[in-house]
């Protein structure tokens, strides 16, 4: 009996059925050279995934993830009154689309113009923070003097890069800017770098900065203390603040984070 | 069933569904970065179309349509940009000299590389069907070809694979 080289592959392929299935089950039971021929089959399928299965445990990009979790949170606000150009289903025949031209060049250009223009509306203050604190603040950009570490919650690693302690490192952690959490400190933005980083803005009370998470640790980029003694200059209050904000602006690679992506960041321990 | 209802399910589904978007990416596109911006839109076009998504059908097939039509899309703009890159130096490298995996490195490069190979039409079906798991007739509406277009293209890239592999298929 013969059996063709399709035959062959269908049944390798699971494809076949009921008598087709038996009938060549039975031809490879009988014939030894059939029977190397799909254990070859069967071997390319295992070579393939091999090759390519590591995939499905790599790290997920959290783009991915925060890009669907933000669309969910729309849909709860927003409703589904808006969507475009729908994507053709499946059951329709494939007529020959005109070819949409896509490079990811252009696409990925186009990407970041759309984040920037969305960070234009700015790094803002939350609604909540305090209006009427008179705190004389002046910003120390990327120095940090007189600060007490047992207060703050930093200390010094030996590169003197400035790491999150303690209440700090907890508090960069767990809070979130679209809480409102009542307490010494507070979130008042979070967002990303270029590099797909997290950073946030806080504020705990004596002190105030903006904390970007290394692999494990909290690193202080930015600090600014509220004791006058630090500078001859006075300021509003807030403005240290109003400061670190635009600092943050400048550092983000896009919008600050909404309340949703915050949350899957959170999950995420901040991890890029 | 209510409308946000669905959505959840939609956007539930769809992270479920990332892992093995990715995997699919990456036999398209050769390159891990590349796949990832394939991924990445086809995320969001499938969010963007996600109304024309039919409850109750299968989710993973009308994603990987989109991400197909999204790589087709690609390559003929490659294609335009750069008539005159050849794919020849791709295939000329070897396993890197003393490293202790090596035997091995050398096998998984050998898969990449004949995979590689492959016109990306064989390539798309080899992906489907072997790799991704889908029935010939699932894999032919994806493709949005005929099923005998599909178990054709199927039979030469796998035959091409066999030969390429002979030594450790």
């Amino acid at each position: 009996m013969s059996v063709s080289e399709e035959e062959l592959a269908a049944y390798a392929d699971g494809e076949l059925t009921g008598p087709d299935a038996e009938r060549i089950g039975a031809a490879i039971a009988a014939d030894p050279a059939l029977a190397v021929r799909v254990d070859a089959e069967k071997r390319l399928r295992a070579l393939l995934r091999g090759h390519l299965d590591p995939v499905l445990t790599e790290t997920m990009p959290e783009s991915l993830t925060l890009t669907i979790a933000a669309a969910a949170a729309e849909d709860t606000e927003a409703g589904m009154s808006d969507a475009q150009s729908p994507e053709p289903a499946l059951s329709e025949p494939a007529s020959p689309q005109p070819a949409r031209i896509l490079d990811f060049t252009a696409a990925r250009a186009r990407r970041q113009q759309q984040a920037r223009a969305a960070a234009r509306p700015r790094f803002v203050l939350p609604k909540w923070w305090g209006t009427g604190a008179a705190i004389a603040a002046s910003l120390a950009l990327g120095l940090f003097f007189g600060m007490r570490t047992q207060d703050t919650g930093v200390r010094v690693t030996s590169e003197g890069a400035l790491v999150a302690t303690g209440m700090l490192s907890r508090g960069l952690d767990e809070r979130l800017a679209s809480a409102n959490e009542s307490g010494k400190m507070r979130i008042l933005t979070s967002f990303r770098l270029g590099d797909g980083g997290y950073c946030r803005v806080y504020d705990a009370g004596a002190t105030s900065g903006i904390a970007c998470k290394d692999q494990d640790n909290w690193i202080l980029e930015r600090t600014a203390t509220s004791d006058k003694a630090q500078s001859g200059e006075y300021r509003q209050a807030g403005s240290a603040q109003q400061d670190l904000m635009a600092a943050a602006q400048a550092m983000a690679a896009g919008e600050p984070l909404d309340e949703a992506q915050e949350q899957a960041a959170r999950a995420a321990g901040w991890r890029k | 069933m209510n409308a946000s209802t669905s959505n959840d399910r939609f956007c539930e589904e769809l992270t479920a569904l990332l892992p093995r978007l990715r995997r699919f990416a990456r036999g398209l596109a050769r390159d891990a970065a590349d796949a990832d911006d394939l991924c990445q839109q086809t995320v969001e076009r499938a969010l963007k179309s996600r109304q024309s998504w039919q409850d109750g059908t299968r989710l993973d097939a009308w994603v990987y349509r989109i991400m197909r039509n999204q790589w087709i899309d690609e390559i003929r703009a490659r294609t335009r940009r750069a008539q005159t890159f050849t794919r020849e130096e791709e295939g000329t490298n070897v396993g890197r000299p003393g490293d202790q995996d090596a035997e091995n490195l050398v096998e998984i490069g050998n898969v990449g590389r004949a995979l590689a190979r492959l016109p990306d039409e064989q390539r798309e079906a080899v992906m489907l069907v072997l790799v991704e798991g889908f029935a010939y007739k699932e894999a032919a509406e994806i493709i949005g070809v005929p099923q005998g277009t599909l178990t054709s293209r199927l039979g030469r890239g796998r035959e091409a694979l066999l030969r390429e592999l002979g030594e450790i298929a």
